[in-house]
């Protein structure tokens, strides 16, 4: 097991070793005269600046929305909260395509921070929500009782309480824009990751594109260590006996009705503009085909190796997280936090690294199938352990013990107690996996097997050529294939409260 | 519970089973030709079947950018799978040829070829040309206010109003265009300018529509967007009209796009025979019926009149082979547009 | 011969010795208590016991089946112990029926019939209703999800029981009524048992058998009577029942060869031993104390209402010694009261710790 944990925590590091190595290659003094130069730091600007900005808006948004949903006598609640929930089925690249498309002039940093927020305010929203909803509300009530009013109280007690799952959910969104490319590509914003996408289109493995790397790896991994220190600190809530008791919502009055308009807005923007961008593209678009057999091939191959990263990737999540759970050590930890690393490398960081990685060790490997799913299953395996880890907290040891104890042996205790209690978290991590690796693109394009199309570099291919009409069925079939996993992680957010 | 969970897992081995039946598809099927096409992918889309439909050989396709796959390429070295490098510029095929790995291209498939098109290694063979152009708004511009050299868009005068797309490239063969015929400094000058004026755009489609929509006063690109354009709706070139520069100018250069086969090609014959193909009066002229609009080199074949005329654009002279992508993009990356 | 054999049996952790040199017999059809302040090593003992942890050394038996100490040690799963963690810990994704039927051969447990029956016998042991079968673990209370637990344990027919601080987790009305149920139902399966208790109530009321362990070792097994009546020492007093400690002296010189009176702060009392010592701790119950027309006088300070009883703090007027008593409420004097108290019967004497 513990071999597994530390082969999987390699395979994570061979992007960085990738960078670090070839940032030796350059040698101190190109290196530098390449990172000090002016266009690094005009890309360092718009990056952070967005990045920033992005994080504030969708920290802003995520909570108002959830306390809206969560904590008020809003009409509809559930309703709104399935619609606030579904952009996460929109990527950001069919986002930024659908404003794009209809408006051209949403570009440059108002149009990527609003497609950017309108995108990833998801990612704080859900966990404001469940913290929401698994906060004592006898905190509140304390508050109260002690002179606050409720909005003071909400500043006082309640933000307080949301801290790590607001925080936690500010940096994902900071980690994801890092990272984005198609839509910031389309919004004709450059940060570290088109820019390196730039430069590989002119050299391939140059490198001004390593050292941009190196920069923008530097970043998330600041990113990164913040968010593993939130994780650590975070307090997990007792699995209580009972059900929790529900928040008084708090009464609207007058603008119960008026209210109703925010999350209409949000819904409209997030949703609506792209539904209706992608209908209006299909129905009228200049060049809109519909070329079942393409579209067809497109789908299969899209849903093979999403279905393929899915099962690898949260594979080769379990012995870490069940390492880091169950024989929590500083060796074991080590490993867990190596494997999230990749979450702050772009696709084409990490493709590029495997094409040299397999060109020098395994030529064989060299754009097969396999290759593409190892991709994958590097850039997503943050999500599957984190899932998978999740469901292993809840799955107390004691239990197996149990089934020990009543004459169970390892494996059937592994079959009949250990694996129906993760089952629902390796569900929710294969499904993370899924949606990330359906709207991959870059790596994809890179390591793909020859004659390889999916949705995601079709559409990309489509997009980028202007044919808006011939990208909007492969933008629609994206949106569908990523609806049941949107649904199932939805399911488990209701689950776990 | 155990039932679903039953469930679930034939699910996971039905993929874990897949995944080597797909890594294992192109073994078990293998093309007879595999092309590394960095040439627009909707063109050579078209263009492949009439070369199957020929030949009865299979062509699988990998679509990428002229600099991106020929870097590509060298980094794949003996390994790699290509049989045919098809480019939309020259300098990119001038980086396989420098790194030694293409073979001689046939006899057959040079002879149609004029030989200005054709480097001196004669280890590929230019099949396409496309010239340089100078869009203009009409509401905004008229043609006399047109500069009479593409490096005057270096000027002050043109702050904010022209629009360009450095990350293709179309612009760096342009610039390596420049560089051939004024030198280094000049160039890196002209860049500098250009990067305190020019509005950056993602691509020439995007040139072609800022300008039709008044978004910028010009923009540099190829010809072919603005007709191909005009040819379909004219919905994004209705306002906008080409500026030739001619007279030798750098700005009317004529790129080259190539098409050469590897030396490691294990399909050596069939990657001959399809450039053979694409040499041809028959795939010339299927390329020049197609909507694409570049212009053939094979005299035998010909463009419909509604474009310039091929002999009346007065490019510069330039030996193809010397065009240096390298250089181009480390000027380009030290001017900050990379 | 016991059902349960534990001897010499020591475990550390690192520095720490849990259980230190630990020998317990755990008589057939017996409930027996391991008594003693958290931290003391009861649950690492019943880890022991259980097979999740092994010995450093010593040997522990089910009958003459010797299942740690020889050889291999035997795994969890080879024991059979019944084990009944805290809070009960079912399994959260199975139904009342599939948890009580989860240790049962698979024959039985797929057959609607034979296993069916069995839990119903068990609901009806644990005296829940059979309607409980296909209920969910999250739809019980506390106090069911215990007896559900303990039903579990019991269907496969364990040697013996092991439950781990089953109703800590209770509230004390659900503490008491679910802590008699478990106990009847394990007398009625015959069933050998070990409860893991720091509750001295829970084990004097519960048990059979009583084994205090304090710091890794054990300080007195008996009967409850015996550990209540004649606790090991002053400490074991204190912590079994309540009591106060009083300095004492027995008069060699005095009138009393048996040696079975001596003074204290509260007069002259009789001692259920002769005296081992001439300088004494006496240990007085709360019972003990009588309020009267006659005795040494005190003041009142505190008076803790229960209802049927009350415990009164006094401070013995000329001494200024403290003093608990515990009297049937309604006869409660109220604080501030000045009253007389004596002793009521013998009480245990230990020898000072400054004397021999």
């Amino acid at each position: 097991m513990l071999l597994a944990g530390a082969a999987v925590a390699l395979l994570a590091l061979v992007p960085l070793i990738f960078i670090a190595v070839y940032a030796v290659l350059v040698g101190p003094v190109e290196a530098w005269h390449l990172v000090v130069r002016p266009r690094m730091g005009q890309l360092l600007w718009n990056t952070l600046s967005l990045a920033g900005a992005c994080m504030a808006t969708c920290a802003a948004l995520g909570v108002a929305l959830a306390f809206l949903v969560e904590r008020t006598d809003l009409p509809a609640r559930r309703l709104w909260h399935g619609l606030l929930v579904a952009p996460l089925a929109v990527p950001a690249f069919v986002n930024g395509y659908a404003w794009v498309s209809l408006d051209r002039s949403v570009h440059g940093f108002g149009g990527a921070l609003l497609v950017i927020t309108l995108s990833y305010y998801p990612l704080v929203y859900l966990p404001a929500v469940a913290a929401l909803r698994g906060l004592d509300p006898a905190l509140e009530e304390a508050s109260w009782s002690l002179g606050h009013s409720r909005w003071l109280s909400f500043w006082r007690v309640v933000l307080p309480q949301l801290r790590p799952a607001l925080l936690g959910g500010v940096l994902l969104v900071g980690l994801h824009l890092l990272a984005e490319f198609g839509a910031l590509q389309l919004l004709r914003y450059p940060t570290f990751t088109t820019a390196i996408y730039d430069q590989y289109g002119s050299t391939f493995n140059g490198q001004a594109a390593t050292m941009m790397a190196g920069v923008l790896v530097f970043f998330c991994l600041l990113l990164l260590l913040a968010e593993l220190r939130l994780r650590g600190r975070r307090h997990y809530a007792r699995v209580g006996q009972g059900a929790a008791r529900r928040a008084i919502p708090v009464r609207l009055r007058g603008l119960r009705l008026p209210m109703v308009a925010v999350p209409t807005a949000i819904a409209a923007l997030a949703v609506g503009v792209p539904t209706y961008a992608l209908v209006h593209w299909l129905l009228v678009g200049a060049s809109t085909e519909f070329p079942l057999a393409e579209l067809t091939e497109a789908t299969a191959s899209t849903l093979v190796l999403a279905t393929l990263g899915a099962v690898a990737t949260t594979l080769l999540a379990l012995p870490v997280a069940w390492l880091a759970v169950r024989y929590r050590s500083r060796l074991t930890t080590a490993i867990e936090r190596i494997t999230y690393v990749p979450n702050a490398l772009p696709g084409i960081v990490v493709g590029l690294a495997l094409v040299i990685a397999s060109l020098r060790l395994a030529p064989v490997t060299y754009q097969t199938a396999l290759l593409l799913v190892i991709a994958y299953a590097i850039l997503f395996l943050p999500r599957a352990v984190v899932s998978v880890r999740a469901g292993l907290e809840q799955a107390p040891v004691v239990l197996e013990q149990v089934a020990h104890s009543l004459g169970t042996g390892s494996l059937a205790t592994a079959r009949r107690v250990t694996l129906p209690l993760i089952a629902p978290s390796i569900g929710a991590g294969a499904a993370l996996v899924f949606l990330a690796v359906a709207t991959e693109l870059t790596a994809t394009l890179m390591l793909s097997p020859i004659g390889t199309r999916t949705l995601a570099t079709q559409f990309w291919s489509a997009s980028s050529d202007l044919r808006y009409g011939a990208a909007a069925p492969y933008a629609l079939l994206l949106v569908l294939i990523s609806v049941p996993a949107t649904v199932l992680l939805m399911r488990q957010e209701r689950l776990q409260p | 519970m155990t039932a679903s969970l039953v469930r679930r897992a034939a699910l996971a081995a039905a993929a874990v089973l897949v995944a080597p039946a797909m890594a294992s598809c192109s073994l078990l099927n293998p093309p007879d030709l595999v092309v590394y096409n960095a040439q627009h992918e909707e063109l050579i889309t078209e263009i492949v079947p009439l070369f199957e439909e020929k030949t009865g050989l299979d062509v699988e396709l990998r679509n990428g950018k002229d600099l991106e796959m020929a870097n590509q390429i060298v980094a794949e070295g003996e390994e790699s799978p290509a049989d045919v490098f098809l480019t939309e510029n020259s300098p990119a095929m001038s980086i396989v040829d420098n790194a030694g790995l293409f073979a001689p291209v046939s006899e057959e498939a040079l002879a149609p070829i004029p030989e200005q098109y054709v480097p001196s290694s004669k280890n590929w063979t230019g099949i396409l040309a496309r010239s340089t152009v100078a869009m203009y708004n009409t509401d905004a511009l008229t043609a006399e206010d047109m500069p009479e050299s593409i490096l005057d868009f270096a000027d002050p005068e043109w702050k904010g109003r022209v629009g360009f797309s450095p990350t293709g490239a179309d612009f760096q063969a342009i610039v390596s265009a420049v560089l051939a015929t004024e030198g280094e400094e000049a160039t890196a000058e002209w860049l500098a300018g250009l990067k305190e004026n020019g509005v950056v755009l993602q691509n020439n489609l995007v040139v072609l529509q800022s300008v039709n929509a008044g978004d910028v006063d010009a923009g540099i690109a190829y010809h072919y967007y603005w007709y191909r354009d005009q040819a379909e709706a004219g919905e994004n070139s209705s306002s906008s009209a080409l500026h030739f520069f001619g007279d030798q100018d750098p700005g009317a250069f004529l790129s080259v796009s190539g098409a050469g086969v590897l030396a490691s090609s294990e399909h050596a014959e069939n990657a001959q025979q399809f450039v053979e193909f694409l040499t041809s009066t028959d795939g010339q002229q299927a390329m020049a019926d197609s909507y694409a609009l570049e212009y053939p080199l094979n005299p035998e074949a010909s463009l419909g009149d509604e474009v310039k005329p091929f002999d009346e654009l007065e490019p510069p002279v330039i030996d193809i082979a010397t065009l240096n992508g390298p250089q181009v993009t480390e000027l380009m990356t030290e001017a900050g547009l990379l | 011969m016991s059902a349960l054999t534990v001897t010499g049996v020591t475990k550390s952790f690192g520095d720490t010795v849990a259980v230190d040199d630990v020998t317990l017999h755990v008589p057939h059809g017996s409930l027996t208590a391991v008594l003693g302040p958290s931290g003391c090593g009861k649950t690492t003992l019943l880890r022991l016991v259980a097979g999740f942890l092994d010995p450093d050394a010593g040997t522990i038996a089910f009958d003459d089946r010797v299942v740690a100490g020889e050889g291999r040690p035997a795994t969890p799963q080879q024991r059979r112990v019944g084990y009944v963690p805290q809070e009960g810990a079912l399994f959260p994704h199975l139904d009342v029926a599939a948890n009580i039927a989860f240790g049962l051969p698979r024959a039985e447990r797929r057959s609607p019939g034979a296993g069916s029956d069995r839990v119903d016998e068990m609901l009806d042991l644990v005296e829940l209703p059979r309607t409980f079968r296909s209920r969910q673990p999250h739809e019980l209370s506390g106090g069911q999800q215990q007896r559900v637990a303990l039903a579990r344990a019991l269907a496969p027919r364990p040697s013996v029981v092991l439950l781990d601080e089953p109703f800590s987790s209770l509230d004390a009305s659900l503490r008491e009524t679910t802590g008699r149920a478990v106990a009847r139902a394990l007398r009625a399966a015959h069933a050998t048992g070990l409860l893991v208790t720091h509750d001295q109530a829970e084990a004097l009321s519960l048990s059979d058998q009583v084994a205090v362990l304090r710091a890794g070792r054990l300080i007195q097994a008996g009967s409850p009577a015996d550990v209540y009546l004649a606790p090991h020492d002053p400490e074991l007093a204190r912590f079994v029942g309540g009591a106060t400690s009083l300095a004492g002296r027995c008069d060699r010189a005095g009138a009393d060869p048996d040696r079975r009176h001596a003074d204290s702060d509260l007069g002259r009392v009789s001692l259920t031993h002769p005296a081992p010592a001439d300088e004494l701790v006496l240990v007085v119950r709360p019972d003990q104390v009588r309020f009267g027309e006659s005795g040494v006088a005190a003041r009142v300070d505190e008076v803790s209402f229960y209802g049927h009883d009350a415990a009164v703090r006094l401070t013995l007027t000329a001494s200024g010694t403290p003093l608990v008593a515990r009297v049937t409420g309604p006869t409660a004097p109220a604080a501030g009261d000045d009253v007389l108290v004596s002793v009521y019967g013998p009480v245990h004497a230990y020898p000072a710790p400054d004397c021999d």
